[in-house]
């Protein structure tokens, strides 16, 4: 592994340096410096309006930071646009579904996953490559959105479309897989059973996930960044975030 | 699979019609259907962006136009040679086609829409006033080239322009149908479906919508080209928006997202206006301004779409 051959860039996947995104003279997030450590889940919490959305945009694109570094396994993505970002292996999943919804389970999938293949290809039907559609077929299978296939998006459960949204990610086979509040809007069980499924997939990549939920985020990561107002809070272990006063401080206010 | 033999079926049935037209009908119907399957070209290949890609073109004016003047232009300082005429065609709208994509595949929604319009009305008044090339206002008048094979010519006849138009068309369609099917056409239609999701999972939306532009572009300088055939002339109005804007009409008169249905849509505009302007003389738009609205409100699949459904039950 790359990983061994240079001990010192060791664990790091993803490592942002004063990281700083203003809208006019908000500074939504101010000189976030934070690194992700390669494998298990990554939680980044904070209260409303503490920049967590507004990080996750930057590292996936679809905001271009005003200033600071997004390291990559060792390269500056930050500016890219969301497409470049998807081929440096990052995927995400949206706070707010985001669907093909006139598009089938399989479907939404299926372009997901042929992107990684031969997507200019004109004049052969899609259907020909088989390959991609396995590929699909098997993440369906392993988020658990077995014989919905051929349903549509927009037809699915709210929990569905969730999860959903969690296979198109991982159908683009990222190394870091964002997931923006995935259990937002869920029941008790379905939350249960999206944890279940993010605990599953966290062993083969690094999850990087924004949650509201403290007992999820809790229950789930290794680590957990804490953002206020646009700045880094703290940083550490579940138990060392749950004992950190200003973080109690923090959330007792809001 | 008995979908897809039904399909066939229906396929075979309607080229065969189509081809059997200028053997059993009178001279003006002959003239009327083979007007109808330029006009249905054109539409088609708008139906590439408002149908499949999801963003609605109100420039093709200026790719059909262009492919007409790029035929009058090889077959006036050239050669009264079919092909010649077609290759210029397509030459001349090619370039307008990867122009207005560069520009107009920045933008998106309803921006995309003003931009290609722009676009055609800047080209309409290009050719409107450059009258030492286009003839302006005038237009350009030239002989119809023969049909010819390297060794073999011969004048068209009203019944083989038909046949050669059809075939045109239909290969058109075929070829249409299987880039609607390709992987990116897959892309095309998921980009329709949502845009930045599209862009998330890694694909550069702004480079598959300059291509389906392009795509889309040079069908319509082919039916540009058909039309300047046929009809002998070329004419800026043919450049106007207003010729942009029954394609739009043609695509949900007859069922967007479908290839075939705006071809329908086109026939039936045209026999609607055959019809009507008997009764209602110049006002014949009246009455099919209000066949439209009630398309969109009770069809808003087509009449394909309307169609289909019905034979699905």
């Amino acid at each position: 592994m790359s990983a061994d051959a240079f001990p010192s860039d060791r664990g790091a996947l993803v490592r942002t340096e004063g990281l700083t995104m203003r809208f006019g003279g908000l500074a939504a997030l101010n000189d976030v410096s934070l690194s992700v450590e390669r494998g298990g889940v990554h939680a980044i919490i904070g209260p409303n309006g503490a920049g967590k959305s507004t990080f996750f945009n930057c590292l996936t694109g679809v905001l271009k930071p005003t200033a600071g570094r997004i390291v990559v396994n060792g390269e500056d993505v930050a500016g890219l646009p969301p497409h470049a970002i998807s081929r440096k292996s990052i995927a995400r999943s949206y706070q707010v579904t985001n669907l093909l919804r006139g598009a089938t389970v399989l479907e939404n999938v299926r372009v997901a996953a042929q992107s990684r293949h031969h997507p200019w290809r004109l004049h052969r039907h899609y259907r020909a490559y088989h390959q991609v559609i396995d590929q699909a077929l098997a993440v369906i299978d392993a988020v658990g959105l077995r014989g919905k296939e051929e349903d549509l998006a927009s037809n699915l459960s709210h929990g569905e479309q969730r999860t959903l949204e969690i296979a198109i990610a991982l159908a683009t086979e990222p190394m870091l897989l964002c997931l923006d509040e995935p259990t937002a809007g869920m029941s008790a069980a379905e939350t249960r059973q999206t944890v279940e499924l993010i605990r599953r997939i966290a062993g083969d990549l690094t999850v990087l996930i924004v949650e509201h939920d403290m007992d999820v985020v809790m229950g789930l990561a290794r680590t957990v960044t804490v953002l206020h107002y646009g700045e880094l809070l703290a940083a550490g272990s579940p138990a060392e975030i749950q004992a950190d006063p200003r973080v109690l401080e923090v959330y007792l206010k809001t | 699979m008995a979908r897809r033999s039904g399909y066939w079926i229906g396929f075979f049935l309607v080229l065969g019609a189509l081809g059997a037209a200028p053997l059993v009908l009178p001279e003006f119907w002959r003239r009327f259907v083979t007007e109808i399957l330029i006009w249905g070209l054109l539409a088609m290949s708008s139906d590439i962006l408002i149908g499949y890609t999801g963003v609605v073109s109100f420039g093709h004016s200026a790719f059909f136009g262009l492919g007409m003047y790029g035929a009058a232009f090889g077959l006036l300082r050239f050669r009264p040679n079919l092909w010649l005429a077609l290759a210029f065609g397509l030459l001349a709208a090619a370039t307008v086609a990867a122009f207005v994509a560069y520009f107009s595949t920045r933008l998106r929604d309803i921006y995309f829409s003003i931009c290609t319009l722009v676009f055609s009305q800047i080209f309409y008044v290009i050719i409107f006033t450059w009258t030492e090339v286009t003839g302006g206002e005038n237009g350009l008048v030239f002989r119809q080239p023969p049909l010819s094979v390297p060794g073999w010519q011969r004048a068209f006849t009203p019944a083989t322009l038909h046949w050669f138009v059809l075939s045109i068309v239909t290969l058109t369609y075929l070829a249409l149908r299987q880039v609607t099917r390709s992987p990116f056409g897959m892309v095309l239609q998921a980009i329709r479906e949502n845009e930045s999701r599209t862009m998330a999972i890694g694909y550069d939306v702004k480079r598959y919508k300059i291509v389906a532009v392009m795509l889309s572009g040079l069908c319509a300088g082919l039916a540009g080209i058909l039309y300047a055939v046929q009809n002998r002339f070329v004419a800026p109005n043919f450049v106007f928006f207003d010729v942009s804007g029954e394609v739009v009409i043609f695509n949900v008169l007859g069922g967007m997202g479908t290839l075939v249905g705006p071809v329908l849509g086109a026939a039936v505009f045209f026999l609607l206006r055959e019809g009507l302007s008997r009764y209602f003389t110049e006002y014949y738009l009246i009455p099919v301004g209000m066949i439209f609205m009630l398309t969109v409100i009770f069809l808003p699949q087509g009449l394909l779409g309307f169609l289909r459904r019905q034979l699905n039950q």
